[in-house]
């Protein structure tokens, strides 16, 4: 009996300085783990855009990390998923310092299906899970999940009032104040088309212009458009404008009426 | 007169036992409580885990204090099966049976944290393992040691 209890208890004091010891080193580990992020940028893609999240991890710990995964999934203001983006990290070993960044890709026709976040401001719900394996004994998963504002790129788009001027003698001129906000984070540069129709849904008259609003601006002009002399009488006071807006990343189109 | 002879030698007996029971009590206070606190202050812990933190200290200590004032008897053995099965139930208590999690808010928004101890846990409960029987082996040598010196005596 006495060498099995020799035994046990040399068994029992290994164990328990291993444990004492891993539990020790592990805390100093972590402790000493240098996590950062850098700022969030966007970058315009084939597709869409990219939002990249760079991040670094300094591991002065006695421990590696392994397989540190990062996923996104990004949801709609109604909780409809939109897109999903992974990160992955083989490991971080012990007195390495790596740098890498979290690319979320927004595919734009994805945005663009919703055609009310081209029109009015909203958010996205941006739900991360980051899982690692620490020291190969201990997984960690941790979960968030942010608000992220949308802004419209064609936020309150509003026609003025109406006016008819004469232009030659055989045209007027019709006069279409139209304003809106770009809330978006980029530049909208193309065209906008404008398309009248009178009471009984006949198109009157319709014109161009060329867009060139810079991100977190308004767009407030006049669009002009001719008609000839016989056509006049086509004009109501009050209608539809049919706007179509061309750019290089996408094309929409919007109603408004006046009166 | 030989219930006078019998009490001093109780306290004789006792006095050493409870220096002894007071020395190893003061020695597992610093190395539980007293250097972990140097290493890691509680204060960056949670309220309910450093209350937790706090348990473990006293369970430690107690049947410290405990097994060695009762050491040389059968209670010696029962006590250390006791911590042993104490320790148990605690460290599946505060593991949460395996899997830490925690809330808390980081850069304006909620983090949820959950940390796997499952392997940990099972290293702990199994050198628990190993203490309880260990001791039920030295219960059962002290047991039949009496036995062998009271037949002797007997006989």
């Amino acid at each position: 009996m006495k060498p099995a209890i020799r035994a046990l208890g040399i068994a029992t004091t290994i164990i328990w300085i291993f444990l004492i010891a891993f539990s020790v080193t592990a805390v100093y580990s972590v402790m000493n783990l240098g996590i950062g992020f850098g700022e969030a940028q966007f970058f315009p893609s084939s597709e869409g855009v990219v939002l990249s999240l760079p991040f670094f991890i300094n591991n002065s710990g006695y421990y590696d990390i392994y397989e540190l995964n990062i996923t996104t999934r990004i949801k709609d203001s109604n909780g409809t998923f939109l897109t999903q983006s992974k990160t992955f990290v083989p490991s971080v070993s012990t007195g390495s310092n790596i740098e890498s960044a979290h690319n979320i890709s927004i595919e734009l026709s994805d945005v663009m299906e919703r055609i009310e976040l081209i029109f009015s401001d909203s958010f996205f719900v941006f739900d991360t899970f980051v899982t690692l394996n620490f020291a190969h004994i201990v997984p960690v998963q941790l979960s968030m999940n942010m608000t992220v504002p949308w802004g419209a790129p064609f936020s309150d788009v509003s026609v003025g009032e109406i006016s008819v001027d004469s232009f030659n003698s055989t045209h007027v001129r019709v006069v279409v104040p139209l304003s809106f906000e770009n809330h978006s984070f980029f530049d909208i540069t193309g065209t906008m088309q404008l398309e009248m129709y009178n009471d009984v849904d006949e198109l009157v008259t319709s014109g161009e212009t060329s867009l060139d609003v810079q991100s977190q601006s308004t767009y407030n002009e006049q669009v002009d458009m001719y008609l000839s002399l016989a056509d006049v009488s086509k004009l109501t006071e009050s209608g539809r404008v049919h706007l179509i807006f061309e750019t290089s990343m996408f094309t929409v189109e919007q109603w408004i009426p006046y009166d | 007169m030989i219930e006078e002879g019998n009490r001093k030698g109780l306290i004789e007996k006792l006095i050493p036992r409870v220096l002894k029971a007071t020395l190893w009590g003061a020695l597992t206070y610093v190395f539980v409580y007293y250097l972990p606190m140097l290493i890691y202050p509680m204060d960056l812990l949670p309220l309910e885990y450093s209350q937790l933190f706090y348990l473990f200290v006293g369970i430690t200590v107690f049947f410290t204090v405990v097994t060695k004032l009762f050491s040389g008897t059968i209670l010696e053995h029962a006590f250390g099966i006791a911590r042993a099965l104490i320790m148990i139930i605690y460290f599946i208590a505060v593991f949460d049976g395996g899997i830490i999690s925690l809330t808390m808010p980081m850069m304006g928004t909620t983090v949820n944290l959950a940390v796997d101890l499952k392997a940990f846990l099972t290293i702990l409960i199994l050198v628990n393992l190993l203490g309880i029987a260990k001791s039920m082996f030295q219960a059962t040598k002290f047991l039949a040691k009496k036995v062998e010196t009271s037949q002797l005596s007997v006989g």
